[in-house]
């Protein structure tokens, strides 16, 4: 640094010698006198700025190596204060060289040239920083400091510092001089620049261009006057602060920016109920001194309130205090000590939170004296006593001296909270990382919270790296949720079902990779208690009482060859104890079973032969869990959120939280796809946000738009009935995928499918009930309250079961394996028959074979064309697969009857309606020749997801015919093969 | 407004005795408010007053054919009325007849009201089965009986009139299992889950 202030030296040189030259020059006439004597004032100053400049700094900062702390940050005060200096140095430098030009041709250059008037926010801003450093050495005392090592020298220098003073005298110390050194000259000479300035703008007239210039900088001047009086005044008493508060407090509290603004030992105030003898009002904290101890508030989270509707306030002129940890109030002896208390604090505050401590107080500023600090702030801090939050750092939004709004909260023990904040607490949904053991893992959990804990939907990802997805209670895992290991886990699950205090607790499915098993049943406290059915990959299936994650009592277990076992055994399926076998020939077992020593297992007991007709719902056909899980009861927690949401009215602040994720309202999707490129939108989408949901759930009451607004709802995961299907679809697939596509649990799918329709209607029902309430409709209670609800088939069903329909006709064609092989086999038989054949075969009568749609080539005959008659017929009963709601199932299936009666009437070319003995055989003609794989399963699919209210009908009676065609090609098979064989070889062949 | 009570009637005996004939002659000789859905003539309804109750017949023809009669029990499971047809001038049909009583009686639904059509009245100069029979018989079941004539459009008024009758009236306190169908609401029906 001292090369830097020699350099700054060294320039004097030549700019004095040329100043002095043109200072010679007389004056241009166009030119004020004001001018020219403000030419004469900086010259002065330049000349006096070098004086000091080597008389003063450059021993000052000829210091040895500062050896602590205090003495490097004096040292670093100093070096600031002269570079200040210089940056002042060097723009009077240049406010001189354009006086000059100016001077020298007044004609061609303008008063506006003037550094000091086009530039004078470059002057104020100057004198402002070299004021406020000097003002910190002032308070802090560096001067003294500095000198105080070598008072010798400072001593001797004495007269010298003396020429620069004009009229102070000095005591006898010989250091006790330069602060004022360091500052009468400088403000002499902004008093200077206010006096010169002023007359100039007087002297050039008010319509000069460049008037404005000098008396805006005039004004500047005037400003920063009282600013340098306010910063010295200021510092000086904090300086002396400093000193009556003695070496220990005031080291404490001391720093170089930190200045005071209020005691209360000159406006008195008390606080209560902390006990303090002193409070003081510092720029940036607030003080509360007791005996030797204090507390510092930073003033950046200090929140006033002066209002009197604080009932516990003792004293009317008291106002409240309020900080993150702490809650105080002050009470002043009168009103104007109250307001001068509450208007310093709030001013104080202000200035904190614009955060340039640097910059203090401009006369500009006292504009906003009257303007409170802002209520929501942004801060960062470290929590010191409060027990949640003990030396946890927070970084965000605060209000009343709470976290309030977006935030990051971390806890030393490496804890880490990002998301939003209520009234001190999480609120909202947010980001929670807790540390695991000694690694470097955390579980993570994504949530939505609720006055602190996690509530509702989230999103855990744990160190084991495992994930569970679903809904929170209380910081708990609670109602529905699935928890998935890693695929790496030594022993890789999924868990999919209820939670109950962090536990899985009811129904829930588990899949257990690594044994190759699925449990569905029931929990209690993470263990298999109650009713379970275990089904393996290799088609293995059995329901057993669970205690405590041990099997209890006797089980049935379905094997793969459709014989049964009722007794009990073991987890590895060894038989134990007293059971008995049911082979799927109907011979039965009655015996007792034990392992033996490494040699399978022992028995004794009844074999049974006589041949017992078997009833297949004992066996092949048998159903588990039927009456252990209820329909109802099966999938709660995924219903319970849905209700649970319908019954506290549809709050929208809450559907975040529930939905586990963000919806936007309609507007918002539209605005956020106008940037992109391919709207992947359909325009009139559906709007998720159950703000715009209930708003148009009542417009869409009329059956035919009801029926299109499910259809658009029911698919878009986004919307709230998109979302519970799913949910369901979700917990359908994790129970009857992969392993639990067994026959034996059709019953439960099939009943699961239809209980969902019901619920999602009842769902769609409380919201609209919500939605007309809120329109201020009042919806009469519906007095049919029974559990079917006829649009659950009519509307919903069809809508939902492609969800559900790969797995549940997988179940279907599962159940019907034997039938649907018996059937093909017929199919293939009777696909080798020429139409004529076969419809003589199936006894149709001959007027009404349709002969006219054979056309014949001339090498044919009739007995030799296959697959021409009925055709029409025959594509129609085909279409039946290509859709999977059972409404158009039976609609195609309509079709075909219709069209076998269009091509009678065609043939007898009069309108016939046909009875039961002419369409039967036509029937089976037509169902033969469509070929329709696995028709049992789409029989027995379509009867079981058909609407109710066809039962007895039209439908139903279309369809038992179509399965007593299914029926009759299965048993008519072998004898069509004989007929073939012995009568009509020729033809066939 | 009067209750419509939707009654499943099943049509059986042998073939060309002339099942489809009575429904066709019952269903279209009357004006009828509701313009029905069909099937040809396999599937046809009617609704009729009876007391105070509307009666819907839904009434589900079978093929009569001798290798079908397996199928049958597809057909008359959930009804709750039988029309068991025979021709008076076929003495077989009358023991086809029988057979069907015997295996509605056995495995058709519980309280299931039969009711016996000699049909083909008109042509009693061939007649081989005498009417002391066929009552006698009906008597023995309980079952109405009567003798018809499609072609002349005898009793075939009565013949359902008589079912109407002999449908036990419902008790709005309880969901009868007589295999009546409500409109709208569907009796607790145990679950079917086989073929």
């Amino acid at each position: 640094m001292p090369g830097d202030s020699e350099a700054g030296a060294g320039q004097v040189g030549p700019d004095e010698a040329w100043g002095l030259s043109s200072s010679l020059t007389p004056p241009d006439t166009m030119c004020t006198p004001e001018e020219t004597s403000l030419l004469q004032v900086e010259e002065t100053f330049l000349a006096l700025l070098g004086r000091i400049n080597t008389l003063v700094f450059q021993p000052l900062l000829l210091a040895e190596e500062p050896s602590n702390v205090k003495d490097q940050e004096c040292l670093r005060l100093l070096l600031q204060l002269s570079e200040q200096y210089q940056h002042l140095w060097d723009l009077t430098q240049v406010s001189l060289r354009t006086l000059r030009q100016r001077l020298n041709s007044p004609a061609t250059i303008g008063l506006h040239t003037l550094h000091l008037l086009h530039s004078s926010d470059l002057f104020l801003d100057a004198y402002r920083q070299y004021f406020v450093i000097y003002t910190s050495c002032v308070a802090v005392q560096t001067f003294q400091k500095a000198t105080r090592k070598k008072s010798e020298f400072w001593r001797s220098q004495r007269k010298a510092l003396k020429q620069f003073l004009t009229n102070v005298t000095l005591e006898t110390s010989g250091a006790a001089g330069l602060p004022h050194v360091l500052c009468q000259p400088l403000t002499d000479h902004v008093q200077q620049y206010v006096l010169i300035l002023l007359r100039l703008g007087d002297a050039v007239g008010e319509h000069h261009s460049a008037r404005e210039l000098a008396i805006q900088a005039a004004d500047r001047f005037v400003t920063l006057q009282s600013f340098i009086r306010r910063a010295l005044d200021e510092a000086s008493a904090t300086q002396a602060l400093w000193e009556m508060l003695g070496s220990r407090l005031g080291d404490a509290l001391c720093t170089a920016d930190r200045r005071l603004l209020l005691d209360s030992q000159e406006v008195p105030a008390v606080a209560s109920p902390v006990r303090a003898d002193r409070v003081l009002l510092f720029n940036d904290v607030l003080v509360l001194l007791q005996g030797h101890s204090f507390q510092t508030f930073d003033l950046k989270l200090v929140w006033v309130d002066g209002r009197h509707n604080k009932k516990q306030m003792s004293n009317r002129y008291g106002f409240h205090v309020i900080t993150p940890e702490e809650e105080f109030s002050l009470s002043a002896k009168d009103a104007q000590g109250k307001a001068c208390w509450l208007s310093k604090v709030s001013q104080a505050i202000c200035q904190a939170l614009r955060g340039k401590r640097d910059i203090p107080v401009l006369e500009q500023d006292q504009d906003q004296e009257g303007a409170e600090p802002p209520a929501s702030r942004c801060c960062l801090y470290t929590f010191r006593t409060e027990d949640r939050l003990r030396l946890a750092t927070y970084d965000g939004s605060w209000f009343w001296g709470k976290p309030h709004g977006k935030g990051t909260l971390k806890w030393p023990d490496g804890r880490n909270h990002v998301g939003d904040f209520h009234q001190g607490l999480e609120h909202g949904f947010g980001i929670h990382l807790v540390p695991h053991g000694a690694e470097d893992k955390y579980n993570c959990y994504k949530c939505h919270w609720r006055e602190g804990q996690m509530q509702g939907y989230g999103i855990c990802e744990y160190a084991n790296e495992s994930v569970y997805k679903g809904y929170f209670r209380d910081n708990m895992r609670q109602g529905f949720g699935v928890l998935e290991s890693s695929p790496q886990a030594p022993q890789p699950f999924k868990f999919i079902g209820h939670w109950d205090r962090d536990k899985k607790d009811g129904y829930g499915v588990l899949e257990d990779k690594d044994r190759g098993e699925r449990y569905i049943g029931m929990w209690q406290a993470d263990h298999r208690h109650g009713q379970g059915i275990v089904v393996t990959q290799s088609g293995i299936c059995y329901q057993r009482t669970f205690h405590v994650d041990k099997m209890v009592g006797p089980g049935i277990l379905l094997l793969e060859d459709d014989s049964l076992y009722e007794g009990s055994f073991t987890r590895d399926l060894a038989y134990t104890g007293k059971g008995k076998i049911t082979f799927p020939n109907g011979y039965f077992l009655k015996a007792s079973f034990s392992t033996g020593v490494g040699k399978g297992f022992h028995t004794q007991g009844v074999l049974e032969t006589t041949a017992h007709p078997l009833d297949p719902m004992h066996t092949c056909k048998r159903q588990l869990g039927l009456e252990a899980f209820p329909v109802e009861s099966r999938w709660q927690g995924i219903y319970q959120q849905f209700r649970e949401f319908i019954h506290s009215n549809c709050p929208e602040d809450a559907q975040e939280a529930f939905l586990g994720f963000h919806v936007q309202t309609a507007k918002e999707l539209r605005k956020s796809q106008e940037y992109l490129f391919c709207d992947r939108s359909n325009p009139d989408e559906v709007s998720a946000k159950i703000k715009d949901v209930l708003a148009e759930l009542p417009t869409h009451q009329d059956p035919e738009s009801l029926q299109l607004y499910l259809q658009k709802a029911l698919k878009s995961s986004a919307h709230p009935l998109g979302k519970l299907v799913k949910l369901l679809t979700l917990a359908f697939q994790a129970t009857y995928s992969g392993f639990g596509a067994n026959k034996h649990l059709l019953g439960l799918a099939q009943e699961e499918v239809k209980h969902h329709a019901q619920e999602i209607w009842a769902f769609y029902q409380g919201l609209l009930r919500v939605a007309l309430e809120r329109q201020g409709q009042i919806q009469e209670e519906r007095e049919d309250t029974s559990e079917s609800h006829p649009e659950a088939y009519r509307l919903v069903l069809p809508i939902i079961l492609p969800c559900f329909y790969p797995e549940l006709f997988m179940l279907y064609m599962l159940y019907h394996e034997k039938e649907d092989n018996l059937y093909s086999q017929g199919i293939a038989d009777l696909s080798l028959f020429p139409d004529t054949k076969l419809l003589e075969c199936l006894d149709v009568q001959r007027h009404l074979w349709p002969l006219k749609d054979l056309t014949l080539t001339t090498n044919q005959r009739y007995s030799l064309v296959r697959d021409k008659c009925f055709l029409s017929a025959t594509e129609c009963l085909q279409k039946i697969i290509t859709t999977v709601d059972p409404r158009e199932k039976l609609e195609m299936l309509e079709k075909t009857y219709v069209e076998i009666e269009n091509t009678v009437s065609r043939v007898l070319e009069r309108e016939h309606k046909l009875p039961m003995d002419d369409l039967l055989p036509l029937l089976i003609y037509v169902v033969s020749r469509a070929r329709i794989q696995h028709l049992g399963a789409e029989i027995h699919l379509i009867r079981d997801m058909m609407d109710p209210i066809h039962r007895g009908g039209l439908y139903d009676f279309l369809l038992t015919a179509l399965e007593s065609c299914y029926e009759h090609i299965q048993k008519e098979d072998m004898r069509l093969h004989r007929l073939a064989g012995v009568h009509n070889q020729k033809a066939l062949w | 407004m009067m209750a419509i009570r939707e009654l499943k009637v099943c049509l059986l005996g042998d073939t060309g005795v002339g099942k489809s004939s009575i429904v066709c002659r019952f269903v279209q000789d009357h004006f009828d408010h509701n313009i029905s859905p069909t099937i040809g003539a396999s599937f046809m309804t009617k609704t009729v007053p009876c007391g105070n109750e509307l009666h819907k017949f839904l009434i589900w023809d079978t093929a009569g054919q001798e290798r079908f009669h397996s199928l049958a029990p597809m057909y008359y499971r959930g009804s709750a009325a039988a029309v068991i047809v025979y021709d008076i001038t076929k003495q077989d049909s009358f023991n086809t007849l029988k057979k069907w009583v015997k295996e509605l009686k056995e495995h058709g639904p519980e309280n299931i009201v039969m009711a016996i059509a000699g049909n083909k009245c008109d042509l009693s100069d061939i007649r081989e089965v005498p009417m002391k029979d066929a009552k006698e018989y009906a008597e023995s079941i309980g079952a109405v009986v009567v003798e018809t004539s499609a072609k002349c459009a005898i009793n075939i008024e009565e013949l359902f009139q008589g079912i109407s009758r002999q449908i036990p009236p419902l008790d709005p306190h309880e969901n009868g299992n007589n295999g009546a169908i409500r409109l709208g609401k569907q009796t607790p029906q145990a679950s079917r889950r086989c073929c």
